[in-house]
């Protein structure tokens, strides 16, 4: 596909999801809400995985870290403010990020992923087990934010969630992913992909390569943070479940179901990850067999996830015409 | 500016919502016309999977009993069954029942963590909802201090108020350390320290001497016997109640843990056909609570409900399939007063106010929804025996407590109720 067409696709793919109040029923604009949570969370986390080659297990920590911090600004500081809670969340991330990052970043492969996820679960005990600070295992209520300063309290939730929230998401989602693009095309992006394929050629050519990572490991972590805000409004509530290794695990299912080759690859797969795992949940109890099911055949038979199948199909098209 | 935001806001709040409803929207008429729609949100797998399945027999029960009798006040009653997962999920399953499925009253859940994470996000989306359990003392005045349309169970402390009450009645004197063993939540914390706040309430002197806290779901207790065993105490006290009980009795078994040490198991009743004889020793305490299902004066109600899952699945319900029952019969008993007293068919908030004070008879005896939305309901707990025709212990002696003498009254604080309260043993 040209540049020109991919822009059309997706500005046409932005305004339809954008005019979802006009064709969708109010309980999948819900459910598009926590699948652009989770592809600006994605959008992060794919920068570490797919352009710097860090595989993270613990990123569910920074989501944690993004609902906890939208609930202790809602419900015990009683601000509400949507943008304040929003820098207030990637500023805490950072704040974790820099420290772990600092000793992770030295590591890669397994035991990269090994220590993020042993400081997921070290964060998830705190959520856990200081439970007069975080309230334990029930976690924390997060209030209703007000969005660009205006209380929308006069609205139900429903209508809340449903209207200015969902575009308010949008916005965000093509805010974050026109930032994301703009890093990865940058030569910050290319330093990523030059040290993913080989660190040590990279380093002879002048890649401070633990800085790079660092810098993709915080920003990352920013990425996820945002998503946890968005995640903990619809729920009302931040819990020690949102920092589980689990949840760093259905962050990578995602990313490889859509593909971790291509930008947009995350974006589909969060939206592929949440329609199916609604389909299947409501027909069998045994959805998660069939998640296994999916991820193995996507592993095995389609490594380049979702996004790769469509490239194939669309290389085979113009081949066809050509 | 700041006016033209704020009404650029409601315009596209109210566009959305009446956008998105437009393919929805009916005739009343028609919408009464069809069955009431009930959606069951319970665990289906993992560690609560057994207690979810129990409770679901209890409402398809209670369905077939209603449909046969001609339905809810004319109406038949059809379900849709969703699982209960984490809070964030379940949360999305209940929105789910209310916009997709338009069910007319919502009823289920097992976890604490669910049921106080859903409370206010059903209060929100005006969702008739009743739950069968998980209703602890933990954020329940933060998160749902009046609601207006959830219904909770009894307080989940009642189990160990009565188990409390038991062990001071059969066992004071007899020992002076304790130790616990409890899940490492609200609901085992909570439980502990109502024990211990009843002993001292009874004037019992006693030394801790052990306090152990396995994460839910944990299957290898054998570090946790270990310290148990080795702080030797006279009576445990365990509020343990998932797959991890079972592990636990087998385990402690094994170490000799049972040789001269007293139990109390307020909540065990969830596993006990899975607690084997082999292993299971008589002589302990233990929680059969709002349903004891060989109960030797049981209610006719209550012998053809257990003769109905016996024969379903070969096994004998717990008190869940009581708390299924129970709410599906309040909802019940709620919407036929309310169509009563209108003479048509009620609202959501007609149907709610309506249930605050309705009476049921249910699998386990009588119970009531209080006015504060909080159930009462008949509790049984007692020692064990091995004399029986079962693999697995049932009760010796039965003692019987009505919740109000076991939960604190409307509006009180549960833990100042334990300080003040007159309870008789």
């Amino acid at each position: 596909m040209t540049p020109r067409l991919t822009t059309l696709v997706i500005v046409g793919l932005v305004a339809l999801v954008g005019s979802a109040p006009l064709w969708a029923t109010p309980y999948h604009i819900t459910l598009m809400i926590p699948a652009m949570a989770y592809g600006i969370a994605l959008l992060g986390l794919n920068l570490l995985f797919g352009y710097a080659g860090l595989l993270s297990f613990g990123h569910a920590m920074f989501v944690g870290i993004g609902a906890y911090t939208t609930a202790v600004f809602t419900s015990k500081l009683g601000i509400r403010s949507f943008e304040l809670v929003l820098v207030a969340s990637a500023v805490a991330a950072a704040l974790f990020a820099i420290p772990i990052g600092l000793l992770t970043v030295r590591y890669v492969r397994i035991f990269f992923g090994m220590l993020t996820l042993a400081f997921g679960m070290l964060f998830h005990s705190f959520l856990f087990k200081f439970y007069h600070l975080t309230g334990g295992d029930s976690g924390m209520r997060v209030v209703r934010p007000t969005l660009l300063g205006q209380d929308t309290q006069e609205l139900d939730k429903i209508a809340f969630l449903t209207g200015p929230f969902f575009l308010y998401v949008l916005a965000l989602l093509v805010i974050l992913g026109l930032v994301m693009l703009r890093i990865v095309h940058s030569p910050f992006g290319l330093h990523l992909k030059a040290l993913r394929e080989n660190a040590r050629k990279a380093e002879y050519l002048g890649v401070t390569v633990r800085r790079f990572r660092l810098a993709a490991f915080v920003i990352s972590a920013i990425y996820c943070s945002i998503g946890g805000v968005i995640l903990a409004v619809p729920t009302g509530i931040a819990d020690p479940e949102l920092a589980y290794w689990t949840h760093s695990g259905n962050l990578i299912f995602m990313t490889l179901l859509g593909g971790f080759t291509n930008f947009f690859g995350p974006i589909l797969g969060a939206f592929s990850f949440i329609l199916l795992q609604d389909q299947l949940m409501s027909a069998t109890q045994y959805w998660r067999f069939f998640l296994g099911v999916v991820l193995a055949l996507i592993v095995i038979l389609f490594p380049r996830g979702l996004m790769g199948i469509l490239e194939s199909l669309m290389a085979r098209f113009s081949r066809g015409r050509s | 500016m700041d006016l033209g935001r704020r009404k650029a806001i409601k315009t596209i709040g109210t566009a959305g919502v009446v956008a998105a409803t437009l393919p929805i929207l009916g005739f009343p008429a028609i919408a009464q016309n069809r069955p009431l729609r009930v959606g069951i949100i319970a665990p289906k797998a993992g560690i609560a999977g057994t207690i979810g399945e129990c409770g679901l027999q209890g409402t398809l029960f209670a369905v077939e009993k209603i449909n046969a009798a001609g339905g809810i006040a004319g109406r038949m009653v059809e379900l849709v069954i969703e699982e209960e997962t984490n809070p964030k999920d379940s949360i999305e399953r209940l929105r789910k029942l209310v916009l997709q499925d338009k069910v007319d009253c919502v009823q289920g859940i097992v976890s604490s963590g669910v049921s106080l994470a859903m409370g206010p996000a059903a209060e929100e989306m005006k969702a008739l909802t009743i739950y069968w359990d998980g209703t602890t003392q933990d954020g329940v005045d933060e998160t749902m201090a009046k609601p207006r349309y959830v219904f909770r169970s009894t307080d989940n402390e009642c189990e160990a108020v009565m188990a409390s009450l038991l062990v001071v009645k059969h066992w004071k004197g007899k020992f002076k350390t304790i130790a616990g063993i409890n899940p490492d939540y609200s609901y085992g914390r909570n439980n502990w320290a109502a024990f211990q706040a009843l002993l001292k309430k009874f004037g019992i002197e006693f030394t801790v001497v052990a306090e152990q806290w396995p994460k839910v779901g944990t299957l290898d207790l054998t570090s946790h016997v270990a310290a148990l065993k080795a702080a030797k105490p006279d009576m445990i006290f365990s509020s343990l109640l998932f797959a991890d009980l079972p592990v636990f009795m087998r385990t402690a078994h094994s170490a000799g843990l049972m040789e001269g040490t007293r139990f109390a198991f307020p909540a065990a009743g969830f596993q006990h056909t899975a607690l084997k004889k082999e292993f299971t020793p008589e002589g302990m305490i233990f929680g059969h609570n709002t349903l004891y299902f060989d109960h030797p004066q049981a209610n006719a109600l209550q012998k053809e409900f257990v003769a109905y899952y016996h024969n379903k699945t070969k096994d004998y319900p717990h008190w869940e399939a009581d708390r299924a029952y129970f709410a599906m019969q309040a909802y019940k008993a709620g919407v036929e007063k309310a169509q009563k007293a209108k003479n048509a068919w009620p609202s959501i908030e007609e149907i709610a106010a309506a249930m605050e004070g309705v009476k049921v008879d249910s699998l386990g005896g009588p119970g009531r929804m209080r006015e504060d939305h909080i159930a009462e309901q008949t509790f049984y707990q007692g020692i064990t025996t091995h004399k029986n025709k079962y693999d697995f212990p049932t009760l010796g002696v039965v003692d019987t407590m009505y919740s109000d003498q076991l939960q604190k009254p409307p509006g009180a604080n549960f833990w100042k109720w334990i300080e003040t309260a007159q309870i008789k043993l």
